[in-house]
């Protein structure tokens, strides 16, 4: 694949160049008080290029830097929002359907498991038909890719085959190698349209070398030195053994935080909110750690925490993939970062695969 | 496609019975849309600023694509709802059908054993009504059915004509003695093993609490049915009917859209696995 070149600056230049192109809104990462949203970005200055995230187990600070990882958002904040307006309804039962026009969006810096998280949203949501998000899902004009040369501490992409490099489903990728150099690929005719636009040099082979020793290292970084089907299979072995997950799950509070920044969780409720002669039914995330996830007003499927642990694990690496043939986990850690006690989700599959491994 | 959500049909209760203190028969007049539900399947009944919930079609209206017949049983809010406020003439919004259904076309020709407890016989009684309707099709017939007390059966009114069914035998149980109750007292779990179908080529349809059913397929299993032709009627929290909130998942299967019928031998590694 050709790569081309350029400096920092030229991030902004490809902004403003596809945004033109494209006559449409980008959507992005940007800086909101101590932590990053993802949201309008209304100029380039909110770019999140002065910006270095340090995550850990249940630890997460921004500073002023340059290694930009990602936040507790993620694009499933535009797709797929917290909350969303269905319809509204009168007494009379008279359904009023909601304007669908979306304006088109361009995805920007997003990251390479952010787009794997859409392509298991877009084969989930296409086989069980979801107009809503089909939706705002066909207002995606653009998406722009920042891979991660410098991935998180809590990041796995690489033994999930989701990064950190962009494999596919981008129309332009960009690496951020040092501020005067950064390599950009295009992955679709209208990234060969933008780069081209943007009048991008191509890299020498100098610039790709050093490219290639950061990416080599991102991946070194971000593989768990076990192979997915290994953790698939063991924990599918695993399903019965209540002992072993009430002892991986036995710190959990059952906050749900790691469902809400999970790119790939959707589990929603779906309530009715009154208002004057109206009920707009509302779709609402509930998370599958959270108590009130499987109870019913007869009863409850999951009353015990370890089996609404257990069902999250076993989604993202067993049930996706039966379900869709994708895996459901796109190794970002966000699950580990944003858990109050900092459960790890590579222990917890290490745990369960050191013992039915093989 | 067409938006699931907003498939909401305008519905009528055009009858109510009173089943238990708890449970109600509703038929409902389909004003301005219409279905063909069949035995096994269920809608999700909305009542305004409340909710949906999901209920399964509990009588067949062969020929009638504008009424559906559902039994609710008090439990939450929207069924409080439907049992205290919804009366004769009251709007019920409907949408579906949804689910797959007991597969009564693969079991032509074989015996059919029903084993049921409580609110559980009310996804069955269209099997029933089937039957009656289609009775060359199949084999010999046995139907279990049972509650905690003889006031907590539902359709009562019809037993006498189950009874009737030919080459037939249904079979009652209650919890506890209970005066002025000459039948079995027990599980209805305990009747398996007076069942007189042809275990190797009969098909079992079991619906009910999930402990229940969890005894019925061991003891089933047991006495020599086969697994694979043993069909259980799953319930979870179901919320959208179409398999996007996610909230019904049984293991991997979407009880909504999977089911909520399943055949046992594809669903044996769930079904004693707690909270999947």
């Amino acid at each position: 694949m050709q790569l081309y070149r350029g400096g920092i600056e030229d991030i902004i230049n490809i902004y403003n160049t596809v945004k033109e192109f494209l006559k449409a809104d980008v959507y992005g990462y940007k800086r909101y008080g101590n932590s990053l949203v993802f949201d309008f970005i209304e100029s380039s200055s909110e770019l999140p290029i002065d910006v270095h995230v340090v995550q850990r187990p249940g630890f997460y600070r921004v500073s002023r830097g340059f290694g930009f990882i990602h936040s507790s958002h993620s694009p499933k904040n535009l797709l797929y929002p917290f909350k969303q307006e269905l319809f509204r309804v009168d007494q009379e039962l008279n359904i009023k359907t909601l304007e669908n026009s979306l304006k088109p969006v361009i995805l920007f810096g997003i990251k390479p498991c952010d787009v794997a998280a859409i392509n298991v949203f877009d084969k989930l949501f296409g086989n069980n038909f979801n107009p809503y998000y089909l939706n705002r899902r066909r207002s995606v004009v653009g998406i722009v890719v920042e891979e991660c040369l410098n991935p998180g501490e809590t990041c796995f992409c690489s033994t999930m085959g989701t990064g950190p490099d962009a494999r596919n489903g981008f129309d332009l990728a960009f690496a951020k190698v040092d501020r005067d150099l950064v390599i950009f690929k295009a992955g679709s005719s209208l990234g060969e349209k933008i780069v081209a636009k943007a009048n991008l040099q191509k890299a020498s082979d100098d610039d790709v070398k050093r490219y290639e020793i950061l990416l080599e290292e991102a991946k070194r970084k971000t593989n768990l030195g076990i192979g997915v089907e290994d953790i698939q299979t063991s924990l599918e072995k695993s399903i019965t053994d209540v002992e072993l997950w009430r002892k991986v799950s036995e710190k959990c509070v059952g906050c749900a935080n790691c469902n809400m920044v999970c790119p790939t969780c959707f589990c929603s409720e779906i309530v009715d909110d009154v208002v004057g002669d109206e009920a707009v039914r509302i779709m609402q995330l509930i998370g599958c750690l959270s108590y009130t996830y499987g109870l019913v007003a007869g009863g409850h499927f999951r009353k015990e925490l370890y089996t609404r642990y257990r069902h999250f694990i076993l989604h993202k690496f067993v049930f996706y993939p039966k379900q869709i043939d994708l895996f459901g986990c796109v190794g970002c850690g966000r699950c580990t970062v944003w858990c109050p006690v900092g459960i790890d989700i590579r222990e917890t599959v290490k745990t369960v695969a050191s013992r039915y491994r093989g | 496609m067409s938006n699931p959500f907003t498939s909401i049909i305008k519905g009528v209760v055009i009858n109510e019975i009173s089943e238990t203190t708890t449970t109600k028969t509703i038929t409902i007049k389909l004003v301005n849309g219409s279905m063909n539900p069949m035995p096994g399947q269920f809608n999700m009944l909305y009542v305004f600023g409340l909710g949906e919930v999901p209920i399964s079609i509990s009588n067949l209206y062969p020929g009638k694509r504008d009424i559906v017949e559902h039994t609710i049983r008090f439990v939450g809010a929207v069924t409080r709802a439907m049992i205290k406020a919804i009366r004769v003439g009251s709007q019920i919004g409907v949408r579906g059908p949804y689910g797959n259904k007991w597969p009564l076309e693969e079991a032509e020709g074989s015996d059919i054993l029903i084993v049921s407890g409580g609110i559980g016989f009310a996804p069955l009684r269209p099997v029933v009504k089937y039957i009656i309707m289609n009775r060359e099709r199949f084999g010999r017939v046995n139907i279990l059915y049972g509650a905690r007390t003889p006031e907590e059966f539902l359709y009562k009114y019809e037993f006498e004509e189950y009874s009737k069914i030919p080459n037939s035998k249904f079979l009652l149980s209650i919890d506890k003695p209970y005066p002025g109750w000459t039948g079995y007292v027990g599980f209805v779990t305990d009747l398996i093993k007076y069942t007189d179908v042809d275990t190797g080529n009969s098909y079992t349809f079991v619906c009910g609490p999930e402990i229940m059913m969890k005894v019925a397929v061991k003891k089933l299993l047991e006495r020599g049915f086969r697994k694979d032709k043993i069909f259980l009627s799953m319930e979870r929290r179901m919320r959208c009917g179409v398999g996007i909130c996610g909230t019904c998942q049984f293991g991997h299967l979407f009880v909504c859209k999977n089911g909520p019928i399943f055949r046992y031998s594809e669903i044996e590694n769930y079904v004693n696995v707690e909270g999947i």
